[in-house]
């Protein structure tokens, strides 16, 4: 094999040898740049076609100038309108989305910053993302999530080379130059077939369960108290959908409690007489699809058996109010009981807790919370959330817009030290007294290392949940982590048989190309004729003579340009 | 429209052969059979070329100049001396007088030259979407690379085959020659250790070889007018 690669190298020498020929052909091929884009969702609800309905994309392109100041629709339907979200005006983007205007395809370019993978040119530009930035993309997510768009939209990170080509077309579009395929300029194509609707999608939820210290002798079950976090995420740009906030800082909190936990059962004299049971459940942004097939999945005793159920969702945003949700009225005991050693623990900590109360409506399929699925299952749960009301469908589910930067770790260890805590008093019944299990300092203290190296790795995958196979990376890490803390974990792949059809290419490669004019074209070809038919009278001249030229074209000419 | 710049450099690049072919009196000798010969020999050299290159020179990880690597590129080179003098006087040609002999070598060989190394980039890259100039560029080159070719076989034929010549002329052929021989060295020099952008570098060549084309032009005038007188 070494010997092939010398001799291919030796080919390249040869090559260059004599005439250097080759080594500039080579090169042309960087000419043309590759850029990953990331394609947005294309989905079916209840059969209703959603999302950006096209994935091939061959087009010149143009600037979002040529949207404002043009009229005409057929110019369009013929380019790509490259807009980069920071700076372009959210209400002309809006307007474009919203008029039923044809595009060729839409490319949106997001900050480098937003890459999960560093700045994509490696310039380390120090600007940060902020809030406003945030907002008006996850406003615009929400507005292209419910919408069907009849033509590719792609999401790309903004690059120097890309940046570059935008100013040129800008430049272009403002003097009326549209790029079209006369007038040359960059042609954008992504060779991808059309999208086809993936075919099984599975949820997998995970479960590990810590054990309590039974009694001797004692038969009965003992209860247990369930932790839950659902782990997937849904936006825009499937591809880009990572969900630090919603929920990557639930998990987050859900691992740091497995470990806190199983440190504190390790002692037999620690260990309580409560199982607990942890879940990180898939299908979240799906009306908590996978919670519910996990509980139906459950034996009737064990089901029973649960005290509570304590779910973690967005709990990353730094601020000091934190929200239990609850669908049970307030003044059940159950949640009463809950509330007062959470509010106790909370009012040491730092952390204010509020109680949210919302009704289910059984009738409606919309579940907001996953506590919801736990009511339904008649088990008394409870969410905390620092979202104060209840989200609709597809909302706050960790899009593109949900980025490291809104996820505060220290935020997460608060919420962290609260529930840990609140559970450890409820475990030990010490309700009331001021005891610190987890104390800062001790062997049982929250890692802020543990939650910021989590809450990193989460950051940078994408979780849709439909885009995960069985065997992901990220759901064995979940697994390993798990089983290293707790002596039983097992996955449960659930078929996803909600109304939600996916369609595939979350992400593909976009080519530039710079692409020449056919009127240029014909002046390079008139320009190499020229040339020739000045070359052949000059040979004829100088070898023969005049005559003989004049002889020659006595005959039909086109004849002596057959090889030309 | 790629196809159609696909076509705008193959008449760049290969078309001049065929004026050169057509225009002249070749054609009305029938020079092909020489051609055909004389590409033979390309092909045999190229392949001895490339097994001596793969064999006695070393991978560079990065294009900077390399004096020693080059100047052994140099001499393989030589080989294409060698070539050239075995078209020229080992092959018998019937039918083709000594003038138009070098100029069928020299334009087969700058034909299967050009074919060799061009038609292939060429076909995979000028039909791309990604518009470039230098295809266009190769094209003009190969147009050098002519002239180079065919000025090298009339210094050849001048040297090998030519027995009366002026006396003070011989040093010059010698000195042309070695300066043809060496231009692919000073081009490469140019590219990589000055590197120059092809298109200066092809406009280079297209001057270099004009200046040689001319040159040569004067010394074969030189030679010929004695006979002639």
């Amino acid at each position: 094999m070494a010997m092939q690669r010398t001799l291919g190298a030796e080919w390249g020498h040869a090559m260059l040898g004599l005439l250097c020929v080759v080594a500039a052909c080579i090169g042309v091929c960087d000419a043309v740049s590759v850029v990953d884009v990331y394609r947005m969702i294309q989905y079916d609800l209840q059969g209703v076609p959603f999302g950006c309905r096209r994935a091939a994309l061959n087009h010149h392109a143009s600037s979002l100038l040529l949207f404002s100041n043009s009229s005409q629709a057929s110019d369009l339907s013929r380019s790509v309108i490259i807009v980069p979200v920071a700076r372009a005006s959210i209400a002309i983007l809006k307007d474009l989305i919203q008029k039923k205007q044809i595009l060729g395809g839409l490319l949106l370019l997001l900050p480098s910053r937003f890459s999960s993978h560093g700045s994509a040119d490696g310039s380390a530009d120090s600007e940060d993302i902020d809030a406003d930035m945030l907002e008006n993309i996850s406003e615009l997510e929400q507005l292209l999530i419910h919408k069907t768009l009849p033509y590719p939209v792609y999401f790309a990170f903004e690059n120097k080379k890309i940046l570059s080509l935008l100013r040129e077309v800008e430049e272009n579009d403002a003097a009326g130059k549209h790029a079209t395929a006369v007038t040359g300029g960059y042609k954008l194509v992504v060779p991808v077939s059309e999208p086809k609707k993936l075919a099984t999608v599975s949820l997998s939820n995970l479960q590990a369960w810590l054990p309590g210290l039974r009694g001797d002798g004692d038969a009965s079950q003992l209860p247990t108290i369930a932790v839950v976090a659902s782990y997937d995420t849904f936006g825009v740009a499937p591809a880009l959908s990572e969900g630090s906030d919603s929920n990557g800082s639930g998990v987050v909190a859900l691992l740091e409690l497995v470990r806190l936990f199983s440190r504190l059962y390790a002692n037999p004299k620690t260990q309580g007489r409560y199982n607990i049971l942890f879940g990180l459940t898939s299908g979240g942004p799906f009306n908590y699809n996978g919670t519910s097939k996990w509980l139906k999945g459950f034996d009737q005793r064990v089901r029973e058996s649960i005290d509570y159920a304590i779910c973690l969702n967005s709990i990353g945003t730094r601020s000091n109010n934190l929200l239990m949700h609850v669908s049970k009225p307030p003044d059940s005991i159950y949640i009463k009981q809950l509330y007062d050693v959470f509010k106790d623990v909370g009012s040491q900590i730092g952390l204010e807790v509020t109680l949210k109360h919302k009704k289910i409506n059984i009738s409606n399929s919309r579940v907001s919370w996953e506590h919801e699925q736990f009511s339904r299952h008649r088990v008394t749960a409870v969410t905390l959330s620092k979202i104060e009301h209840a989200p609709d469908l597809l909302e706050h589910s960790g899009g593109i817009a949900d980025k490291r930067e809104k996820v505060d770790p220290s935020a997460v260890a608060q919420v962290v030290k609260l529930t840990a805590e609140s559970l450890a008093s409820y475990i030990f019944g010490h309700q009331g007294s001021p005891i610190e299990v987890f104390a800062d300092g001790s062997s049982l203290a929250v890692s802020h290392s543990y939650i910021g190296s989590w809450l990193e790795l989460l950051s940078r995958t994408p979780r849709v949940a439909a885009f995960m196979s069985k065997s992901d990376p990220l759901i064995e890490a979940f697994r390993k982590e798990l089983s290293e803390h707790t002596p039983e974990v097992s996955i449960h792949n659930e078929p996803f048989d909600s109304s939600f059809v996916f369609y595939n290419v979350p992400k593909a490669e976009l080519s530039i190309y710079q692409v020449a004019s056919v009127g240029l074209d014909l002046i390079i070809l008139v320009a190499v004729s020229a040339y020739l038919f000045i070359l052949f009278v000059v040979l004829v001249i100088s070898t023969k003579s005049l005559d003989d030229l004049v002889v020659m074209f006595r005959r039909p000419p086109t004849k002596k340009f057959k090889g030309a | 429209m790629t196809l159609f710049h696909f076509f705008n450099c193959a008449a760049l690049t290969f078309g001049p052969h065929f004026v050169y072919y057509t225009a002249t009196p070749l054609s009305e000798y029938d020079a092909l059979r020489t051609c055909w010969k004389a590409a033979l020999v390309y092909l045999g050299t190229t392949l001895v070329k490339l097994v001596c290159l793969a064999t006695f020179l070393q991978v560079s990880e990065n294009d900077n100049f390399d004096v020693s690597q080059e100047s052994l590129k140099a001499v393989i080179n030589l080989l294409d001396v060698l070539g050239l003098y075995i078209a020229l006087t080992q092959l018998t040609y019937r039918n083709i007088s000594q003038n138009h002999k070098f100029q069928a070598v020299g334009l087969c060989w700058a034909f299967s030259d050009s074919l060799l190394h061009r038609l292939a980039p060429l076909w995979v890259g000028a039909r791309g979407l990604e518009f470039t100039w230098d295809y266009l560029l190769q094209g003009l080159e190969s147009n050098a690379n002519l002239v180079f070719t065919i000025s090298f076989t009339a210094l050849g034929s001048l040297m090998w085959l030519r027995k009366s010549k002026p006396k003070f002329i011989v040093p010059l052929i010698y000195i042309a020659a070695a300066v043809l021989i060496t231009m692919p060295s000073i081009i490469n020099y140019l590219r990589q250790g000055l590197s120059w952008d092809f298109s200066k570098v092809v406009a280079f060549e297209l001057l270099a070889s004009l200046c040689l084309a001319l040159l040569t032009w004067q010394l074969f005038i030189a030679c010929q007018r004695p006979i002639g007188q």
